[in-house]
């Protein structure tokens, strides 16, 4: 049975069951509960997911080419990007930490990209296979976004330590904003993505399961 | 220990899944375990004891962890004659001081300021639950609470902090300080407050306050 077929929907932050106006109106509906502002469906849900999802996948294009941060020294800059961090930690033998490097800052934000595409394409084609599958990608890549932070923290961290004026410094380089971007917005992007709309496309054929 | 919805069983409480829109009832919603959704699978309803003293007991460790964190040197790095000290509010501020506003104001929202209203409105509202009051400002903790979670990310910092000790240790001497050892446990403080955290009774007290006429 389908809350919005009855006529209802949820309070997405209470939970509190809404009854829905009988006309649809643009009108801002509060909670009667917490006050949030109710939707049956997230409006313009694909449109902004679109957007943003586009948005971070040319982000990320300047985050994986430009350094993440510069190592100042007598001897000169060094620059790191994020694969020549990871292949940095592949030569000294620290496999470990390239393998967490690499799966935060590469993995993931692929992952979830790819994720959102997929998602966005079969609602927008109305494919009404494996919805529980999909439904379960989707809390993968709110489960997964923050986890790219770590490269960003790194650089962070990295900066404060490594701080002794004109002789040794550490500075953040241009890809290091570029990949922050890339992380904030494909976590606004996985929330501005309604899994509703998963379920409400009607299997095309018939199981005998009238709802 | 999974509870099975009864289908359809009139009358009794009604819930809707805020993830697949599935409307089902809830046979006994006092009842304690765990109430998924028949539909996608998703957790409606969950019911433990012991919810106000557990987030009281958190939240005032966590507040007393977080302070101890960033007042205390963090690491300390020792290269060629050199030592730096460091805590949180020194990496924001020497972002700040090369000009990259974006990435200090992201650090110190995600690691230290998100964190800690996160642990005050949780204090602010289970202090007066565990003493039998329900504070007016209630539902607007509640709220809070639901928008800040994805932003808090001192977990994820953790795993910063291994991988740039890793990477120091090549270059120079990593001593880990006091607040090191308190930031590890207050990780694990704020992941058990993430457990336990369950807003749906709190809820069910506003509405039954409500219904009693007392504002709130």
């Amino acid at each position: 049975m389908r809350a919005l077929e009855q006529g209802y929907t949820a309070c997405s932050v209470c939970h509190q069951l809404v009854k829905l106006p009988k006309e649809k109106s643009g009108k801002y509906l509060p909670c009667p509960r917490c006050g949030e502002e109710v939707h049956a469906r997230k409006p313009n849900s694909i449109q902004y997911t679109w957007a943003l999802v586009i948005a971070s996948i040319i982000f990320y294009i300047p985050a994986n080419l430009l350094p993440m941060m510069h190592v100042v020294t007598f001897a000169g800059t060094q620059s790191d990007t994020i694969i020549s961090g990871v292949l940095y930690f592949l030569e000294t033998g620290s496999y470990l930490i390239a393998a967490v490097i690499f799966i935060a800052s590469i993995v993931v934000p692929i992952t979830k990209l790819l994720i959102l595409i997929y998602l966005l394409i079969s609602v927008q084609r109305k494919d009404s296979k494996s919805k529980l599958m999909k439904q379960k990608l989707y809390a993968l890549t709110e489960l997964i976004g923050k986890w790219s932070m770590v490269d960003v923290y790194v650089v962070a961290l990295m900066i404060a330590l490594v701080h002794f004026g004109a002789m040794t410094e550490i500075k953040a380089g241009e890809g290091a904003n570029y990949f922050l971007l890339v992380v904030i917005i494909t976590m606004i992007a996985a929330m501005q993505f309604d899994p509703r709309l998963i379920w409400d496309i009607k299997e095309k054929e018939d199981h005998g399961t009238q709802r | 220990m999974m509870k099975k919805l009864k289908e359809l069983e009139r009358g009794e409480h009604l819930v809707c899944c805020h993830e697949c829109d599935e409307l089902s009832y809830i046979s006994d919603p006092e009842k304690s375990g765990r109430f998924e959704c028949p539909n996608c699978g998703h957790l409606l309803l969950r019911h433990r004891t012991g919810l106000v003293e557990k987030m009281y007991a958190l939240s005032l460790a966590a507040l007393i962890l977080l302070l101890v964190t960033n007042y205390f040197p963090f690491l300390s790095f020792h290269v060629a004659g050199n030592t730096s000290h460091t805590n949180f509010f020194t990496s924001a501020i020497y972002l700040f001081e090369d000009q990259q506003f974006l990435l200090a104001i992201a650090v110190l929202m995600t690691t230290i300021i998100v964190p800690l209203i996160r642990i005050v409105l949780i204090l602010a509202l289970f202090a007066p639950l565990y003493y039998g009051h329900l504070p007016r400002y209630a539902p607007f903790v509640l709220r809070a609470l639901y928008h800040s979670l994805p932003w808090g990310m001192i977990d994820v910092l953790l795993v910063g902090v291994f991988v740039s000790m890793v990477k120091l240790v090549k270059m120079g001497t990593v001593i880990p300080g006091i607040s090191l050892w308190s930031f590890m446990a207050l990780v694990f403080v704020i992941a058990a407050m993430q457990v336990v955290y369950n807003p749906h009774p709190i809820w069910e007290r506003i509405d039954e306050a409500r219904r009693r006429g007392v504002a709130v």
